[in-house]
């Protein structure tokens, strides 16, 4: 399939997200809510663009625009930018404090006077990466609750979580870095809960929570869990490799 | 009313998932069941159902606080709703829950000490040629004034045993 993006022809498979194609081209896209590792949620619509396709244009989110035909894409225009300038300012007044607006107002700023009312203090968004990244790698122990301006992400009834196992992906994605993760002697906190954590086995440092050991130890009971961080990982690879080819003279 | 406290334990919450097989797409007819047989939704009837259909409890939360037809506290014996839609808003609904607020002394969202009202405003029932629109459980009033709401909760204490 061809695609031609900001003048460029690129190659996509059929399907394939507009996103994914321009980033594997070097085009690029500003994304607030999306992470490669997880499937596009278009909240942020950061990543609009136009498409023409067949002489009409359309505007639409990248991360969840499948290519099905020939296409042409307009990352940059006028129109988008135009765009792209009011959902900085309406994410502006819903999460002044977030640490994605220092990047925003560093490629958008300074912005004009808002006249949306600004939530002094607020780092989320509401994106939802969070949730997604909990059901994802964790095990969906939070989620958004209520709806409209009540609308937040919080464990259920509000308590801290028992199915939380600590693993931090919610922390960890956040664009916004609204989700408090603390350690301390070996003890994890978020979500107002403390999880012990284990160290690696060669080197001392604290890896994961020992939650996260027993999760991953019941999803694949046969397999070990090896504790070990990724350094050591590498470097236990390397003198694997070593040893096997020390006395074949290569 | 709570089904719970009244000694009825959770062997309601069972029958209603016997009815059901254990697929996500039958969580929201669940959870509705649910609440139309106990006014709203235990803490232990969400943890019921999470075993059940082996889905996180925070997606049942979830969905608890997005739909307005479900509700975490027990609704009172008479569940009062007044229509904020737009076509209600212009003819005063604000009125009907001020009103309401006075006579029963709850502000949306809550229920009486006695158990007996409890008051919610609703976004649109879609009778926008009744308003302003008052449904009390499945009754609607329809061209509700302000003074027509005393006579109106007089007339239910009326029907009512007392037994709560």
């Amino acid at each position: 399939m061809r695609v031609i993006i900001d003048g460029r022809e690129c190659l996509a498979r059929r399907g394939e997200y507009l996103l994914d194609v321009a980033k594997r081209n070097g085009i690029f896209i500003p994304t607030l809510c999306h992470s490669d590792a997880l499937p596009g949620q278009s909240s942020c619509r950061m990543c609009i663009v136009e498409v023409v396709e067949g002489g009409r244009s359309k505007t639409v989110a990248s991360c969840v625009y499948p290519v099905l035909g020939d296409i042409e894409v307009k990352t940059n225009s006028d129109k988008i930018r135009r765009i792209r300038r009011t959902l900085v300012k309406l994410i502006h007044a819903s999460s002044p404090a977030g640490k994605h607006m220092e990047d925003l107002l560093e490629r958008y700023g300074p912005l004009p006077e808002n006249r949306f009312e600004v939530a002094e203090g607020e780092k989320c968004m509401l994106c939802g990466l969070c949730v997604s990244a909990c059901e994802a790698l964790g095990t969906g122990a939070i989620s958004t609750i209520n709806r409209g301006t009540a609308k937040e992400v919080a464990p259920p009834f509000k308590e801290p979580p028992e199915a939380c196992i600590g693993c931090g992906a919610c922390a960890h994605v956040c664009p916004g870095d609204a989700i408090e993760m603390k350690e301390q002697g070996g003890i994890r906190t978020i979500w107002d809960r403390n999880f012990e954590m284990l160290e690696c086995t060669g080197c001392g440092e604290y890896i994961m929570t020992r939650q996260q050991q027993e999760y991953i130890k019941a999803k694949d009971p046969e397999g070990t869990v090896e504790l070990l961080c990724e350094k050591c990982k590498r470097k236990k690879t390397v003198d694997g490799f070593r040893d096997a080819f020390k006395n074949t003279g290569f | 009313m709570d089904c719970i406290k009244q000694g009825e334990g959770t062997t309601f919450v069972r029958e209603i998932l016997d009815r059901y097989p254990k697929e996500q797409r039958f969580l929201l007819a669940i959870l509705q069941d649910i609440q139309k047989r106990c006014g709203y939704l235990p803490r232990e009837a969400l943890e019921l159902v999470r075993e059940h259909l082996d889905v996180p409890l925070s997606r049942l939360y979830s969905m608890a606080t997005f739909y307005k037809a479900l509700s975490l506290k027990p609704k009172g014996r008479y569940a009062i709703k007044v229509c904020d839609g737009t076509a209600c808003h212009i003819r005063d609904s604000r009125g009907l829950v001020d009103a309401l607020e006075k006579l029963l002394g709850i502000g949306p969202g809550e229920t009486t000490e006695d158990g007996r009202f409890s008051l919610e405003t609703v976004n649109c029932l879609g009778s926008c040629a009744l308003a302003p629109v008052m449904v009390i459980n499945d009754v609607y009033y329809a061209k509700v004034t302000p003074e027509k709401i005393a006579g109106i909760l007089r007339r239910l204490e009326g029907e009512d045993d007392g037994d709560i």
